[in-house]
């Protein structure tokens, strides 16, 4: 019992930089990936280009590749050093993912028809006051949904931390199994799985609020 | 006297001309009624008068002023101004799904009053106040008071057609256009739209329809437009009794409802 608590305490720790990285990669790429959706559906080509050729490169290499290009890029390439471990983890979670999020805003705010933007313009509002008071709760709605099929997917990947050495719960239980035990490793898909259930409880809830949108 | 004049109004989209000089006049309080079919232009003319498109030249004038000018370029403040002189309600309504009929019709002059009044919090509140009530007495208006609390997808098509013009009243325009309001409609539904239109007589008004019996009875002028052109145009009698142009007559008879 004791060695039981003790994996858990130790695997909780692990666990709270998986949700550290998790949560800070959600509160800076969520604006981000809003961002590059805008940049994308700019009416100036050359910077959709530009969008278009990031995403493409962010979405077509593993995202273990990018966590080591950010750790080990900044010295092989210049040889000075970069970020650190847990930094360059971060910085390559939050561009992965805004890149995958900006594609699912796009969606969401192609989506919305044109008539609601026309609406609003025909009634007098700004341009952004009707992104703000119309379109923006529409995109919402539809993004929901898609969204979290990619956040759910952001808490698993966060394991791919540990190819840089940062002790999130996975490596955390690696040591456990270097001596010799080795029922830690799947213990932490029980750690995974209450997460996710958490985060899909609120997605469910999320969704419940906004059912009174038919679009 | 002539309320609004437009003069040589032109609009291409890349290569295609939809409108190839449009001139037509209107008195106050009168209801112009465009017929035509369709890709004939009549849409994209309303979207031009409501600036969601822009004149690529030509000439508006309101109440003796020029308006818009085709030649000269605009901010987007500039043509926000301008737009709240036309009012637009649309072929598919265009409601927003977020909000009550309450809410969709008392949004926008909402948002108008929360600018102007940044600083005088007790005016705000008054204004907002009034606003809903204002709001509310269009929906009566309209005969939509039980359902102010409504959201657009628990309303049937002609309900929420009713809000749809309530919304575009409350804007209150100088002009207000219909863009074949009742075409996504069934007929029995389309009936108490059209009622709902005639009682409106008394505002300067624009209809583009495709109800033949109603462009007659309610139309003060007719313009018949075809390829961007106006074809001919003239009193409702004249045009659908006595057409004189061929192209007129052609469509007349396709048309197939007349009388």
């Amino acid at each position: 019992m004791n060695v039981f608590i003790e994996v858990t305490l130790d695997l909780l720790q692990g666990f709270g930089t998986t949700v550290y990285i998790f949560a800070v990669t959600l509160a800076l790429s969520l604006p981000l990936g809003l961002i590059i959706a805008f940049g994308a559906m700019s009416s100036f080509k050359p910077l959709r280009a530009v969008i278009k050729a990031i995403v493409w490169v962010v979405r077509g290499t593993p995202l273990m590749l990018q966590i080591i290009a950010i750790f080990y890029g900044p010295y092989l390439l210049f040889g000075i050093s970069g970020f650190d471990r847990v930094p360059s983890v971060i910085v390559a979670f939050v561009v992965n993912y805004a890149c995958y999020f900006s594609e699912i805003f796009r969606g969401g705010i192609e989506g919305v028809p044109a008539g609601q933007r026309e609406a609003a313009q025909a009634l007098g509002m700004t341009r952004t006051q009707a992104f703000t008071h119309v379109i923006l709760l529409q995109v919402v709605k539809r993004v929901v949904p898609p969204m979290s099929n990619e956040i759910i997917t952001l808490v698993k990947d966060t394991s791919l931390a540990r190819i840089i050495s940062v002790a999130e719960i996975i490596m955390s239980a690696q040591e456990y199994a270097r001596a010799g035990l080795i029922w830690p490793i799947f213990y932490t898909g029980v750690f995974y799985l209450v997460f996710v259930g958490a985060l899909t409880l609120l997605f469910n809830f999320i969704e419940k609020k906004l059912e009174y949108i038919k679009i | 006297m002539e309320f609004l004049r437009v003069e040589g109004l032109r609009k291409k989209f890349s290569q295609t001309e939809v409108l190839k000089g449009i001139d037509f006049n209107l008195q106050k309080g009168k209801i112009l009624v465009i017929i035509g079919a369709s890709g004939s232009g009549k849409t994209t003319l309303l979207r031009c008068l409501n600036f969601i498109n822009l004149p690529d030249c030509g000439k508006i004038f309101l109440g003796g002023e020029l308006l818009f000018d085709g030649s000269k370029k605009y901010t987007e403040r500039e043509l926000r101004e301008k737009r709240l002189k036309f009012g637009l309600v649309f072929q598919s309504f265009n409601l927003f799904p977020q909000y009550t009929s309450l809410d969709n019709v008392r949004l926008a002059a909402d948002l108008l009053i929360k600018e102007r009044t940044m600083k005088n919090k007790t005016l705000r509140a008054e204004l907002l106040a009034e606003n809903r009530r204002r709001a509310e007495e269009l929906l009566v208006a309209v005969g939509l008071g039980e359902k102010l609390s409504a959201y657009p997808s628990e309303l049937s098509g002609g309900q929420q057609q009713r809000v749809a013009i309530a919304r575009a009243l409350a804007a209150e325009p100088d002009v207000l256009c219909f863009d074949e309001p009742t075409s996504a409609l069934d007929p029995w539904l389309s009936d108490e739209v059209l009622k709902l239109i005639r009682s409106l007589v008394g505002r300067t008004m624009i209809v583009v329809t495709h109800e033949m019996e109603f462009a007659r009875k309610v139309g003060d002028y007719v313009l018949f437009m075809e390829n961007g052109e106006i074809v001919e145009e003239g009193l409702p009698d004249e045009i659908f009794s006595n057409p004189k142009n061929e192209r007129t007559k052609a469509f007349l008879m396709r048309g197939g409802n007349v009388e």
